[in-house]
């Protein structure tokens, strides 16, 4: 018995000692991550390489460990020394230098250490993904069934019909006469008739007015790129990529450098699973790769900008060239909202034309939309309607509107 | 003869209307086809072949030529690979622009929101939407802003060539731009500072 309780005794004991060690080595790696995230990160990943190598047994390559630590605390100075290892990794990473870091202590830096080696690799083809979105189901193809079964249905509720009333006919001892089929019949044809006009009319003029629309034209574009991705789920601004908007007549159309601006670091893709219009699942890693192609650009290695080449991506909104529109008059004067025109393209994968673009669509916003006259300098050249605004003489309520400023004038667009 | 093609007529017209809600792939056509489509070269027409047409436009600034209302250009080039002269160098030069008034420092402050907050966060602390703790898809921890001292030159030419894993931002915002933006995360670093020596004082006395 008293053997048993020494052995307890010693048991407990062992456990609390494993116990505060894991501890303690679990809050170094804590001290480690807080470390790496603050002094490494920027140009270090634990498994992949970045700016600098991956440190993934950072401790195992290096010959000695005293020297690792001279490298971190100084990499210049051991660059000097003529230290083989160090000399071929400078230059193996595009003779790009490593911050000095001098105020790091030895057990800092063990920490680091400990934390590299704490990370788990995580293999990407054993990732769960998002689970996919439930199909929306297309029912068109039942409702088109249905309606065939309904009208089999009823021509044969038809047929039944009229051969009844044949043999009641009989019965009764009418004289039956030969009937009229129904393509020579003048009722039908001059229904039909009818019908037709209309529903051609209908068509040519529809098809007429459309020409030249091309209201939610959604083309292919040479890279899947979800505006819905970047603009919506990483709160990317419009201007980020389309900066010109402020200043010129054009939305321009970023360059692959902007592109390349995040794309250098981030070349994979985890968020939810993308889809094109037509429903087909899309690859997003594999499109930042075409990204690659086109800045000829590996990941790990420094990126030459001039090997790029553009990327001819499909331009969406065209207006004719008898109309005249610029993007800063609205954007910078008139402070309207991107979505305003081209809709909620936060929740767009594929961008399609939101608006119809037509002049009808113009006009009509020119009669409703308030200018946005206050201390707005583009606007302080209207002096009269400033006073009358003061005076009363124009209800400061319902405001300036775009049409009493000109808006609406042919050679406001048209010259 | 007569049914058939009425049939199909009339069943051709059917598959006409019910085809229209599809994914429009094809922007369709357009009328009078000259008032549509510019004789003169727009900004995204193509400019690929002009050469063949005899035409020698080259769409850059004449070298040596200083945009209205732009800044003066920056004297350093960028280092080659391996060398970071330039980089020291750039220390030396100020910012040319003087202190912001508050209207220049709020559109100050909506450049560092378009082009820097993504990144290095609203709050200048190296924790926007981007990287966002690490669960981001940005891999690497931007720099904090607030605790970063840096020459104003220093930052200029960082913005301009790059660093490490940024890119250049010269094609996104002008040489005023950039300086201003260097002007407006000074401001905010002095602002921090002003209001945490204060509270230390503060501190201290208890």
């Amino acid at each position: 018995m008293i053997h048993l309780r020494h052995f307890a005794g010693k048991l407990i004991l062992g456990f609390i000692l494993a116990l505060i060690f894991q501890l303690g080595n679990s809050a170094k790696a804590q001290d480690g991550k807080a470390l790496f995230t603050a002094n490494c990160a920027s140009c270090h990943k634990v498994h992949e390489r970045m700016t600098g190598p991956a440190l993934e047994g950072v401790e195992d390559r290096w010959p000695d460990k005293k020297k690792l630590h001279a490298w971190i605390h100084n990499s210049a100075a051991v660059l000097a020394s003529g230290d083989a290892y160090a000399n071929n990794l400078f230059n193996e990473y595009g003779k790009v230098a490593m911050t000095p870091f001098p105020s790091l202590s030895d057990k800092d830096i063990d920490a680091i250490l400990t934390y590299i080696k704490s990370v788990p690799k995580v293999d990407p083809s054993k990732k769960d993904g998002p689970t996919a979105k439930a199909e929306g189901g297309d029912n068109t193809l039942l409702f088109g069934i249905l309606t065939l079964i309904l009208a089999v249905v009823a021509f044969v509720l038809l047929q039944v019909n009229s051969n009844l009333k044949k043999l009641s006919d009989d019965k009764a001892g009418v004289p039956a006469h030969e009937p009229v089929p129904f393509w020579r019949n003048k009722a039908y044809i001059a229904f039909l008739t009818i019908i037709l006009f209309l529903l051609g009319g209908f068509l040519v003029v529809k098809g007429a007015i459309g020409l030249g629309r091309t209201q939610n034209y959604e083309p292919k574009q040479p890279i899947f790129y979800s505006h819905k991705v970047h603009a919506g789920v990483n709160q990317i601004n419009c201007l980020y990529c389309h900066g010109s908007t402020m200043e010129g007549k054009q939305a321009n159309i970023p360059s692959v450098n902007v592109c390349m601006n995040c794309h250098m670091a981030i070349n994979e893709y985890k968020g939810e699973k993308l889809f094109t219009a037509e429903g087909e699942e899309v690859n997003g890693t594999a499109e930042i790769q075409k990204l690659y192609k086109y800045a000829g650009f590996e990941p790990g290695k420094a990126w030459d900008a001039s090997k790029a080449k553009p990327i001819e991506w499909t331009r969406i909104h065209n207006l004719p060239d008898h109309v005249y529109f610029n993007h800063s008059q609205h954007v910078k004067a008139g402070q309207v909202q991107c979505q305003t025109c081209h809709g909620d393209i936060t929740k767009m994968d594929e961008v399609k034309q939101f608006a119809p673009l037509s002049m009808g669509w113009c006009v009509n916003c020119h009669r409703e939309t308030k200018v946005q006259f206050k201390d707005n300098g583009f606007y302080s050249i209207y002096e009269k309607y400033h006073q009358d605004l003061k005076n009363g003489k124009l209800d400061s309520t319902k405001g300036i509107t775009v049409e009493m400023i000109g808006g609406t004038e042919c050679q406001k667009c048209h010259y | 003869m007569k049914k058939v093609s009425i049939i199909t007529i009339l069943s051709a017209a059917v598959i006409l209307v019910s085809c229209g809600g599809d994914v429009k792939r094809n922007p369709g056509s357009v009328y009078m086809p000259d008032m549509a489509y510019s004789r003169a070269y727009e900004t995204y027409s193509d400019h690929s072949n002009l050469e063949e047409q005899g035409i020698h436009y080259n769409n850059r600034p004449v070298a040596g030529t200083i945009a209205r209302g732009e800044e003066m250009p920056f004297p350093l080039q960028k280092d080659a690979a391996g060398d970071t002269a330039n980089y020291a160098a750039s220390k030396q030069i100020q910012n040319p622009l003087a202190a912001l008034d508050a209207k220049d420092l709020k559109e100050a402050e909506r450049l560092y929101l378009v082009n820097c907050g993504i990144c290095h966060g609203t709050k200048l602390d190296g924790n926007g939407p981007l990287y966002k703790d690490g669960t981001g898809p940005y891999p690497a921890a931007p720099k904090n802003l607030m605790t970063l001292h840096m020459p104003d030159g220093q930052m200029f030419y960082s913005v301009t060539y790059g660093k490490n894993m940024m890119g250049s931002y010269a094609s996104q915002l002008s040489r005023k731009q950039r300086w201003m933006v260097i002007h407006y995360i000074k401001a905010k670093q002095a602002e921090a500072n002003a209001a945490a020596a204060p509270a230390a004082e503060s501190t201290d006395k208890k």
